[in-house]
């Protein structure tokens, strides 16, 4: 099964209520932002915040991620994202606003409460790996195990089916400074997912790995997520990664989700210029499903041959330009023809801009 | 919880090892050992481990503490030092008579030697100052022992300040041409000393008895005044009518000096050191031959001890 | 608070700009601060008590002090039990670990009737299991320089008093680091605490022991204990910060992930931080058996026996050689216990899963035999139980008629160089501390801390200057100020060069750490008596003794900065044509001169740490009063002079680092804190 597939795939799933969901949150440092706050009902721009002298890491920002999706936080450094998946997991507490998880407000929760929800529901992966240097690879995927008091038995089998499931079988006695960064990686997403968490946090898990370990990564990660069906709130700087790997994205300026929807939603309709900066030189092919560009088919027309409507522009594109004429496209499980598509229209979707 | 117990444990047996000392004698012998402080110049190696060695034929338990000689007292009087062998009067005898005075500590007499504290040359300087050992030949000869930094006036190298002695008031007193320098420390001392006789340089110092230097190095004392009581307490007397002090120093005893509690806790030890006598030739013997022929002080002792089996078995109760 | 202050510093400074061309400011400066010294001088007869502190204004501080130590020794109550009887409880304690060491290492256990006798180890013992364990945790290199250590300190006679040593050393060492380790902690999770252990570290670390002495023992009596608390109060201050730098630098993302974990705050600290900041914290292990193993020589003038006491009896007749070899013993033990250290700390992270190359029988149960059997032998085998004393050698003799030689041969050359200093640079430089006004050395260090960083150091450091003057020891503190300043001054005139060397010399580098760690770790009594005999009682000793230690860090952080100073801009000086001296000049040395700062810095800690040696030649400093309070047993006297030590390193300290924030933060482009 290729990687691809199985995105546009999972792109086809309806995805289930909300695992996590925060509204209006705000993170400020410095200053004395309470009082900002409350003086300005949350209307703020940055010249304020900065007047005030705070700095505005996470602005009046709403989501939600629903089970068994994976949300894509996108921006460039600086932007927050880092301090909202922060705040969303409690690391750093927010300013202000709500945060529900399984519809618990997680804000309201005890110091106990909130460490029985990590050790048992959510997982996280850091950017630097964050792997501790004095234990091997066993026992740092067991670390987590081993904080709930599980026996050492137990958590040994436990912590060594997930080394064989990001494959670093053979290696459960190395120390992490003897792994390469990849596989310190594997280790790292190990370790997240020994207790079986609900919730995923991913904090640019792939940033810090070379491009051609960073695609590979991005493919396990792609063939883990189609095994576990987590629910997911991945965080990265890097556009094309957030294609492959989002189901729906959230782009982050200044703090503030300045858009948030599907990739191809971002790509055809960016919500301001900061976004269309970064649709700008995006293989649009390879994000565009057929379903966006197809034509009104006239009545008269009866292809010969199809697409399917849930294609990307890259997979439809061998049919289309082989084909003389227009071809018909067709919906999932459905014989209807939905429109057509020929290869003038592919030409214009793809190089207008 | 576990490290309070601990501190409890550790502060109770400290009560009881305080209360303990009101025990019987004789439990107490040979169990608790007696603490008996050693200083650090050689000639006390020998005094205090005679003094270690026949307390222990007698049967007791010793402990030497390394302690400073001044700074001993406050440990003498609580209890955490039962005896001091060696009270120079000449150095601490008004530290070891406040001492006294507040009760705490008692004076076990003399243990037979004097102690003699006073300026030295090199014998090769007579030559080049003819006139010495007489103090009144200093003045002429004050050029010979200057140095750069203190030129013209003559270099004076005495022991450290603090302990006590009056020399600036004596060179002032007998209108001496001469700077005093004090050397930090008695190695620093003895080592100008040494240095100054390998290049046949003049030197003036303070030296003491009994001590190994005397003993080393070819050299005489010089010859101030003879000590009275009227020297120091009337500045009429001597050679300068407005000063006193204008005369030697005193020679003094040497006292032992023990813990008030020692004669209730170990009576005998009480006994055996107040009867314990030595005398200034047989410790000069004994430090040279630790000091000079370097040989170990433990056996310098043990060769007493077996020699002196009468003198001793007598202070014996 | 702080945006506004900028604010303010950054109109002056351009106000300055715009009026005055760039160099006159500074040279203006320089010219008001310096005057505020002289300031009272001008007004005459009239302000005599503001140039000479009166005796009448003098705060008797020094009484209060003793006073408040008598009561505590002897009135304070604190209900079950009363303060004596606490801190004598944590002496008995104390000695408890001390004399299970002892009895293990030198002198063995007797039960009851005394027939039932368990030996202390066998030096034969000791021997092979020190060679063995480093065998096994570090490289035959290591091994062989243990193995030739140990029996250097058996061949030379010295076996018994490196055991006694090594027992108050290991005793030391574990409370020094666990207890510093422990206070570490509790700054890392209390900043308020850490604020207020800052200057008590401060304190701790600079004060000289002798001038605590008096009242350790007051407090916690006579024998081996003292010595263990005057080691441990100076040995734990570094592994106190060092805990809090390494816990501040396990990287944040770790400490998250055991969040993450749901590591609650003890599982977080013990299975976490202190794991991951494990390489670091044995940095601190390394310091605290390198702090004590410094303090041998003082520690057993209050009681702790061994090669420290060997130096000293040996230097005390004047055996040099003796006292030479007693005091390499030293320095081989402190070099054998760093490189364990740091053989364990790499051992720590070393790859388990790869079998070592090690013979095979070197297995634990092989290292325990090669300790106990030897043991167990020597209770019928002599040679087991002691080095043959037949066998032993003894250098002392060839040491000593080199000295002998030296002394003869190079005494008149010496001292016409002696003499040239002393007159033409630290008598000039001594008589003008002395004539300094003290009211204008309290506003011109105070002045000089308000530029430098602002009010809060201007009036802090102006308050202890102003200390010296209100306790009555001005003159004794301006002659250490004098001593110390020409000291650290002739360490960077030698040291400087030498670091040079250093860094560019590979085959020197070599040669030159070495040299230093052993300037560091020989005790300094071993030279100082062979200087004396050279140079006479007095300054000029003094300032040997003081060079000889301070030149170490001088020397380190010179190389240090220099090597440090990133590649890329050397490479991008090159690229730009400097010669070698350009590149050295215009941009290595700048780039590394706050470096260089703290090695002044570190350089003048070491001199005031000289002090108390230096008042055993015959300064007459502050280490002179705090000698002299001793010597009378008086404890408010010691621990005021002492204090004023610590004062003048804490001013030096703060004004040197304030500058050299100020430095790097110009060179990093950042406006304010």
């Amino acid at each position: 099964m290729s990687p691809m597939a199985s995105v546009t795939t999972k792109r086809g799933l309806e995805f289930g209520a909300p695992v996590l969901s925060c509204q209006n949150l705000w993170k400020l440092y410095g200053g004395s932002p309470e009082t900002l706050l409350r003086q300005s009902n949350g209307k703020l721009d940055p010249e304020i915040i900065r007047a005030a002298g705070c700095i505005g890491a996470v602005r009046d920002v709403s989501l939600e991620v629903n089970k068994g999706e994976i949300l894509v936080v996108m921006g460039l450094s600086g932007s927050g994202k880092s301090t909202l998946v922060r705040c969303l997991s409690l690391l750093v507490r927010p300013t202000i606003g709500e945060i529900f998880f399984e519809g618990q407000d997680l804000l309201a929760m005890s110091r106990r409460e909130l460490q029985d929800v990590r050790r048992h529901k959510m997982g996280m992966v850091f950017q630097h790996f964050a792997l501790l240097p004095h234990r091997t690879v066993i026992d740092n995927v067991a670390f987590p195990l081993e904080i709930q008091g599980i026996s050492k038995q137990e958590r040994t089998e436990r912590a060594a089916q997930m080394v064989e499931l990001v494959g670093l079988a053979g290696r459960e006695e190395y120390f992490p400074a003897e792994l390469s960064g990849g596989q310190q990686q594997r280790v790292g997403i190990a370790r997240s997912l020994t207790v079986g968490p609900d919730l995923w946090f991913l904090d640019e898990p792939f940033s810090a790995l070379d491009p051609l370990i960073r695609r590979e990564m991005q493919d396990e990660f792609l063939r883990l997520q189609s095994l576990l069906n987590k629910t997911i709130i991945f965080i990265t700087h890097d556009f094309d990664e957030a294609i492959r790997i989002g189901d729906r994205i959230a782009i982050m300026n200044e703090g503030e989700v300045v858009q948030i929807g599907k990739a191809e939603d971002i790509l055809t309709s960016p919500a301001n210029d900061y976004v269309v900066e970064f649709t700008q030189g995006i293989s649009r092919e390879r994000v565009l499903t057929v379903q966006k560009v197809l034509m009104p088919a006239p009545a008269s027309f009866h292809p010969t041959q199809f697409v399917m409507e849930t294609d990307t522009l890259d997979v439809a594109a061998n049919t289309v330009l082989s084909s003389d004429g227009p071809v018909g496209v067709k919906g999932a499980g459905d014989d209807r023809v939905l429109g057509i598509i020929d290869n003038k229209k592919l030409a214009k979707v793809l190089y207008e801009n | 919880m576990k490290i309070g117990r601990h501190l409890f444990v550790g502060m109770a047996a400290a009560v009881v090892s305080l209360a303990g000392t009101n025990v019987p004698a004789e439990q107490q012998k040979s169990k608790e050992p007696i603490k008996i402080a050693r200083h650090d110049w050689s000639g006390n190696l020998v005094t205090t481990g005679i003094a270690k060695a026949i307390l222990e034929e007698a049967g007791y338990n010793v402990e030497l503490l390394q302690a400073e000689y001044m700074g001993m007292w406050p440990g003498l009087e609580s209890g955490d030092i039962h005896l001091a062998v060696e009270i120079w009067s000449t150095s601490a005898g008004e530290l070891m008579e406040a001492s006294v005075a507040t009760g705490q500590t008692e004076n076990l007499g003399e243990i037979g030697l004097t102690g003699l504290d006073r300026w030295w040359y090199p014998k090769y300087v007579q030559e080049s100052c003819p006139g010495l050992p007489d103090w009144q030949a200093l003045n002429d000869c004050a050029e010979l022992f200057s140095t750069p930094l203190t030129a013209p006036k003559g270099r004076l190298l005495l022991f450290p300040a603090a302990w006590g002695g009056f020399d600036d008031e004596r060179v002032e007193a007998l209108k001496l041409n001469y700077e005093i320098v004090r050397a930090g420390s008695e190695a620093a001392l003895y080592a100008e000393v040494q240095s100054a006789i390998r290049r046949d340089a003049p030197i003036l110092a303070w030296f003491y008895e009994p001590h190994w230097a005397p003993q080393r190095f070819d050299g005489d004392w010089i010859d101030l005044p003879p000590y009275s009581d009227a020297c120091y307490d009337d500045p009429s007397w001597g050679s300068n009518p407005d000063m006193a002090y204008d005369c030697a120093k005193p020679s003094g005893p040497i006292w032992k000096v023990a813990w008030s509690g020692l004669k209730q806790s170990w009576p005998d030890a009480h006994t055996i050191i107040s009867e314990m006598e030595l005398n200034n030739a047989e410790i000069g013997d004994m430090i040279g031959a630790v000091d000079l022929d370097g040989r170990d002080a433990d056996d310098v002792v043990a060769e007493w001890i077996a020699a002196n089996e009468d003198r001793w078995r007598a202070w014996l109760p | 608070m702080s945006l506004t202050q900028s604010t303010n510093k950054a109109e002056s400074n351009t106000f300055y700009r715009a009026n005055l061309p760039l160099g006159t400011k500074k040279i203006l400066l320089s010219v008001i601060l310096i005057s505020l010294l002289f300031v009272p001088g001008w007004f005459g007869a009239a302000t005599s008590n503001l140039v000479e502190y009166p005796a009448t204004w003098i705060v008797p501080l020094n009484e209060w002090t003793s006073n408040g130590i008598y009561w505590l020794v002897n009135d304070f109550d604190l209900g079950l039990f009363t303060f004596k009887e606490f801190t004598r409880g944590i002496s008995w304690l104390l000695t408890r670990p001390f004399i299970l060491a002892e009895g293990i290492l030198v002198s063995g256990f007797s039960f009851g009737s005394e027939n039932v006798v368990v030996p202390p180890l066998s030096w034969m013992g000791v021997l092979l299991f020190c060679v063995l364990l480093a065998l096994r945790i570090g490289t035959p290199g290591l091994a062989l320089g243990v193995g030739l250590s140990l029996l250097y300190m058996a061949v030379f006679g010295l076996w018994e008093s490196a055991m006694t040593t090594l027992a108050s050393v290991s005793v030391a060492v574990p409370l020094g680091v666990f207890g510093g380790l422990a206070i570490g902690v509790l700054a890392h999770r209390n900043g308020v605490f850490a604020k207020i252990l800052n200057p008590i570290l401060d304190i701790m670390q600079t004060m000289p022991i002798f001038a605590y002495l008096v009242p350790v023992l007051f407090f916690f009596g006579f024998g081996p204990v003292a010595a263990l608390t005057a080691t441990i109060v100076y040995a734990l201050p570094p592994m106190v910060r060092i805990t809090r730098i390494a816990l501040e630098q396990v990287p944040k993302e770790i400490s998250e992930a055991g969040t993450m974990a749901g590591c609650t705050e003890a599982q977080m600290l013990r299975k976490v931080l202190l794991p991951s900041a494990l390489p670091s914290l044995l940095v601190g292990v390394n310091q605290v058996i390198m702090l004590s193993l410094t303090v041998v020589i003082i520690a057993s003038m209050i009681g702790a026996g061994g090669l420290g006491y060997d130096v000293l009896t040996a230097l005390r007749r004047l055996s040099i050689g003796q006292g030479l070899e007693a005091g390499l013993a030293i320095t081989l033990m402190a070099i054998v216990m760093d490189r364990f250290s740091q053989a364990a700390a790499q051992k720590s992270q070393v790859k388990r899963h790869e079998n070592p190359r090690l013979p095979i029988w070197v297995t634990g149960w092989a290292i325990l035999a090669a300790l106990l059997l030897p043991t167990i032998l020597s209770n019928w085998i002599a040679i087991f139980a002691a080095y043959p004393e037949e066998l032993i050698l003894s250098t002392a003799r060839f040491w000593d008629d080199a000295v002998t030689w030296i002394n003869i041969n190079l005494y008149d050359t010496l001292s016409t160089i002696k003499y040239g200093f002393l007159i033409n640079v630290m008598l000039p430089v001594k008589q003008f501390m002395h004539s300094l006004p003290w009211s204008g050395v309290v506003l011109f260090v105070g002045a000089l801390g308000f530029i430098l960083s602002g009010w809060r150091l201007g009036l802090t450091v102006a308050a202890l200057v102003f200390f010296l003057a209100m306790t009555g020891n001005w003159e004794k503190s301006m002659t250490t100020v004098y001593l110390v300043s020409v000291g650290v001054v002739l360490s960077f005139v030698l040291g400087f060069p030498v670091g040079l060397v250093a860094v560019y010399s590979e085959r020197a580098r070599g040669a030159i750490l070495v040299a230093i760690d052993t300037l560091q770790t020989l005790p300094s009594f071993v030279y100082l008596i062979p200087v004396v005999m050279l140079f006479e009682n007095g300054d000029f000793a003094a300032l040997i003794a003081i060079v000889a230690y301070a030149i170490v860090p001088s020397i380190r952080y010179t190389e240090f900065g220099i090597r440090s100073v990133s590649k890329d801009l050397v490479e991008a000086s090159d690229m730009m044509g400097c010669t070698r001296w350009q590149a050295f000049l215009k941009v290595k040395l700048p780039l590394a001169f706050p470096e260089i700062m703290l090695g002044v810095n570190q350089t003048i800690m070491m001199a005031l740490s000289m002090l108390i040696i230096t008042a055993l030649v015959g300064t007459r400093d502050l280490g002179q009063e705090v000698l002299n309070a001793l010597q009378k047993a008086d404890p408010g006297r010691g621990l005021v002079a002492g204090l004023c030590v610590a004062f003048i390193a804490i001013i030096a300290d703060r004004l040197i680092k304030a500058s050299a924030d100020r430095m790097r933060r110009r060179m990093s482009g950042q406006k304010s804190e």
